[in-house]
């Protein structure tokens, strides 16, 4: 099928905010997309959970917009819109009628210059219990939901700070104050640290106007970049991790996890087509043997989280079944990943795995939101919005060769891992309490 | 980084420009001779198509011994069929970048794709395949009659879907299936097998009870022909019957509160509400108007108390889950446990005071611009617009009822609001459950008096 090219204009205005502007008339709506470069990785040790709870502050009101007003005025215009945080970045988006794109720059804009004018101690104690439920519903009153906290603490060493999560420690979120949030504004919230994308039913020269009058004074931070030191790390973990979790889970679960190449290696690419193929669906390796056949799993997961700073990670899962032998289902997992790094996928399973990937990415850069969100992410990482025509390219020139050799460099014993978590025999909820202390 | 140095922060907010004019983008709809409906819209620029077949019945339509029937059978149409086993039929569809989806829900059955549309054809060659030739093998059959029950497992585990759970147990009569999930209880799941989803696929399989919806950039594809060639011989079974009203019957007009108790828990899960409404309602627009004001959207009335205002919970909601017959009504959220008491006091205050006091004029333009404004936001890709009127089809509405959307919601009134919180907002009537640790709340629960407790152990 054809593919798809998405044209773009990308520049900087003189306060340092890069601006990517891509028309796209289909529909009457438009997409803004903010990413700041600041992420959970530019926390420090006493201050983990804190870029996240202070993208919450971002929605508290800024000078010229009161308390959850940006989402009140988004919506009434038929919006919507959120904010997410990431370990290498924050990002803030809102999808509109296309008639109403000046109103989002503006808000976008007031946050940006002004937010410290409404910041409040009240706004600050009211964001900090709601991230601390979003805390507890996300992780703590889940089952296995320690699994990606440990996963990173497994993966990095306790130096790098991909070894904490963005949802951070609730003694680190207590402890956040007016001061740290304050600080936090002006170090990282500042033009020359963002990517504006803007996408969908827009006059270009229009938008661009805008872009200048409601963003152009805002100054820069001449401080930035900040320093979070050299985040590379040696390609594998060196050793084998082992962890065992006793508490109130249905079914015991295997997690697996494995040090891989950064995001924009081309290796990378290889093992996203490798997690197709090992667990992409009900064709895939893992399914097929895992569920299908021996029925030893309840279902399977194989995928990797792209990260920039020394090495992302390549995680996976698989459930098991009642009264199944654990070792048993983590060692057929295991051959599957070796089969793979010692032989070549098959031309057809290959084939199949692009036409798959091809129909994903083509599937989500139909809506502007996810295009805006991609030039953001590509202007921010790698300094270059146009990634994001690369990348289907990218995926369909792998070859079997490289997946395997992607695999055999990943999938090792000493770089692996390995997670169990095993119901506790005892009512349901006692072990929730203990897991969380242990977490803290 | 003040006003006063100039930062580009200014006091005047924008105005909107000229809203583009949108309409829902219109549709095809013709008839095959055995009575299988084909509804196509084209969608220029979008070359992804969605394709989707709907049979109406669903699991509302289960026998009370088979609940379940109906979701298991839609599992296990893609298991294998008179020409193809699972394996080749799953590599078949990836070969071609396609997604082959089977499910069932309460309404209806429906096999979709997304495919380029170069590619439609085939796939859905592949649709047809297993809509009308699946041969359910025992052995498949059983293994998803098994993870099933082993979801079930999952379920009971989660406190939000044990919540849920609990929540349509106490609220809904023992003879109405809304009682549990679609997919059946442990009970019913247990006696599945393969002539059950053959029974299941046969009590609905009528032409006559099949649409066809095809959205995307069509280009020369002639899918009513294509649908001819393809299902135009298929006959009714003998099996086949309409479909029945569903029993959604309450369980008790009082208001009572359940807990289901877990030592330690971090967080009550909460679930207030009763059998709310069907689709088909003369009053849904201004129903959908009063949800969004009461717990739809961002500044709705629950979520300001709740979360903006006490920092209780990460969210919280309400809303109608509107089915053929009456889903349910709940108000949701996820507290911290020693708030509980106080959370649930404040959100039957809200259900409460929807019903008396009349939504500000600012309340009401925000729910309404937001219905109205969000509309195309809603349909950006075929797969929206072909889910759309999939709900259209399946629950028995008429063809213009999008089109109208948004004239409806803006001619929605306070008066009107009031009404429908008047009319379907039931406090009174309405089933606390909360899955949580009961040792910290209970005396404030008892002195809350909220109505009749009863408190349940889970075991792991």
């Amino acid at each position: 099928m054809a593919g798809l090219t998405i044209d773009f204009t990308d520049e900087r205005l003189p306060n340092g905010l890069r601006l990517v502007v891509s028309e796209d008339h289909v529909a009457p709506v438009v997409a803004v997309n903010i990413w700041y470069a600041v992420g959970s990785k530019h926390e420090v040790p006493g201050k983990t959970g804190f870029a996240h709870l202070f993208e919450h502050v971002m929605f508290q009101g800024s000078a010229h917009v009161t308390k959850a007003e940006h989402i009140g005025l988004i919506q009434a215009v038929g919006g919507t819109m959120n904010g997410t945080t990431w370990l290498d970045r924050t990002n803030y988006f809102e999808t509109v009628p296309s008639h109403q794109l000046e109103l989002v720059l503006w808000l976008e804009a007031d946050r940006m210059g002004t937010l410290l004018e409404a910041l409040s101690q009240e706004n600050l104690d009211n964001q900090r219990e709601v991230v601390k439920n979003e805390k507890r519903w996300s992780y703590d009153n889940r089952p296995y939901g320690s699994w990606n906290q440990r996963l990173l603490a497994g993966v990095y060493p306790p130096e790098h700070p991909y070894h904490h999560p963005t949802i951070g420690s609730m003694e680190d979120l207590d402890a956040a104050s007016l001061d740290d949030v304050s600080s936090f504004f002006r170090t990282h919230y500042a033009p020359n640290n963002a990517v504006l994308s803007i996408v969908g039913d827009l006059d270009p020269a229009q938008a661009r106007a805008w872009v200048e009058r409601y963003f152009g004074t805002i100054p820069a931070n001449p401080a930035l970049p900040v320093d979070i030191g050299d985040l590379s790390l040696p390609p594998i973990l060196g050793t084998e991790v082992r962890e065992t979790v006793v508490e109130a889970v249905p079914l015991p679960r295997i997690y697996w996890g494995f040090r891989a190449p950064v995001f924009g290696d081309h290796r990378l690419d290889a093992l996203d087509l490798a997690g197709q193929i090992l667990a992409g669906g009900k064709g895939s390796r893992l399914h097929r043997r895992l569920v299908r056949d021996e029925r030893l799993a309840q279902d399977v997961s194989l995928f990797s989280l792209g990260l920039v700073g020394g090495a992302s990670v390549t995680a996976g899962w698989a459930t098991a079944r009642p009264g199944v032998d654990l070792a048993r289902l983590e060692t057929a997992y295991w051959e599957e990943l070796q089969r793979l790094a010692n032989e070549p996928p098959t031309e057809d399973e290959l084939a199949r795995a692009k036409a798959l990937t091809e129909a994903d990415e083509l599937g989500s850069l139909q809506r502007v939101e996810e295009r805006a969100d991609r030039l953001s992410m590509y202007a921010t990482l790698f300094d270059d919005p146009g990634v994001v025509n690369d990348m289907l390219p990218r995926y369909l020139s792998v070859t079997a060769d490289q997946v395997r050799d992607a695999c055999r460099a990943v999938f090792r014993a000493d770089n692996r891992y390995v997670l169990t978590y095993l119901p506790a025999a005892v009512p349901a909820g006692d072990h929730v309490a203990d897991a969380v202390e242990a977490n803290a | 980084m003040t006003t006063a140095d100039g930062s580009g922060s200014s006091q005047e907010r924008p105005q909107p420009g000229v809203p583009r004019p949108y309409t829902f983008p219109s549709f095809q709809r013709t008839r095959l001779d055995n009575g299988l409906s084909v509804i196509s819209v084209d969608l220029p620029a979008r070359p992804l198509l969605a394709g989707v077949l709907i049979v109406l019945g669903g699991a509302g339509d289960d026998p009370e011994l088979e609940a379940g029937a109906t979701v298991l059978m839609a599992r296990a149409l893609s298991e294998g069929t008179d020409n193809y086993d699972a394996i080749e039929l799953v590599e078949a569809t990836e070969r071609l970048g396609a997604s082959l989806h089977a499910e069932a829900g309460w309404d209806a059955l429906s096999v979709s794709v997304d495919v380029p549309a170069d590619r439609f054809p085939a796939a859905l060659d592949l649709v047809g395949e297993v809509m009308a030739r699946p041969t359910f093998p025992a052995s498949d059959v059983e293994r998803l009659r098994d993870e099933r029950l082993n979801d079930l497992l999952q379920a009971h585990a989660d406190p939000r879907r044990r919540a849920e759970e609990a929540f349509t147990e106490t609220i809904y009569a023992s003879s109405s299936p809304y009682r549990h999930s679609a997919a059946g209880t442990r009970e019913t799941v247990e006696g599945l097998g393969s002539d059950e989803t053959r029974r299941a696929l046969a009590r609905r399989f009528d032409p006559a009870a099949m649409t066809l919806i095809v959205g995307g950039e069509l280009g020369g594809l002639d899918v009513h022909a294509m649908a001819v060639e393809r299902f135009g011989s298929w006959k009714a079974d003998a099996q086949a019957g309409p479909a029945n009203t569903v029993d959604a019957s309450p369980s008790t007009i009082e208001r009572r509160v359940r807990v289901i108790h877990r030592p330690g828990a971090v967080q009550t899960e909460i679930r207030v509400g009763h059998p709310g409404l069907p689709r088909r309602i003369p009053d849904f627009h201004a129903v959908s108007v009063m949800s969004a004001i009461l717990g739809g959207l961002f500044n709705s009335r629950l979520n300001r108390k709740l979360r903006e205002e006490k920092g209780y919970t990460y969210g919280a909601s309400a809303g109608f889950d509107l089915r053929r017959s009456a889903g349910p009504f709940a108000a949701r959220a996820a507290v911290n446990t020693d708030v509980t008491v106080p959370a649930i006091v404040d959100m039957l205050a809200e259900l409460d005071a929807i019903r008396i006091e009349a939504p500000t004029t600012d309340e009401l333009s925000a729910a309404r611009d937001y219905l109205v404004g969000v509309f195309p936001l809603r349909f950006e890709t075929p797969g929206a617009v072909v889910g759309a009127l999939s709900g259209l089809v399946m629950l028995g509405l008429p063809d213009d009822e999008l089109a109208r959307y948004r004239g409806a919601i803006e001619a929605v009134d306070a008066d009107a609001v009031l009404a429908a919180a008047r009319a379907h907002v039931r406090p009174n009537e309405a089933a606390v459950v909360l899955v949580g640790d009961a040792d910290a709340f209970m005396p404030a629960l008892e002195a809350a008096n909220l109505g009749p407790i009863t408190v349940e152990r889970d075991e792991a």
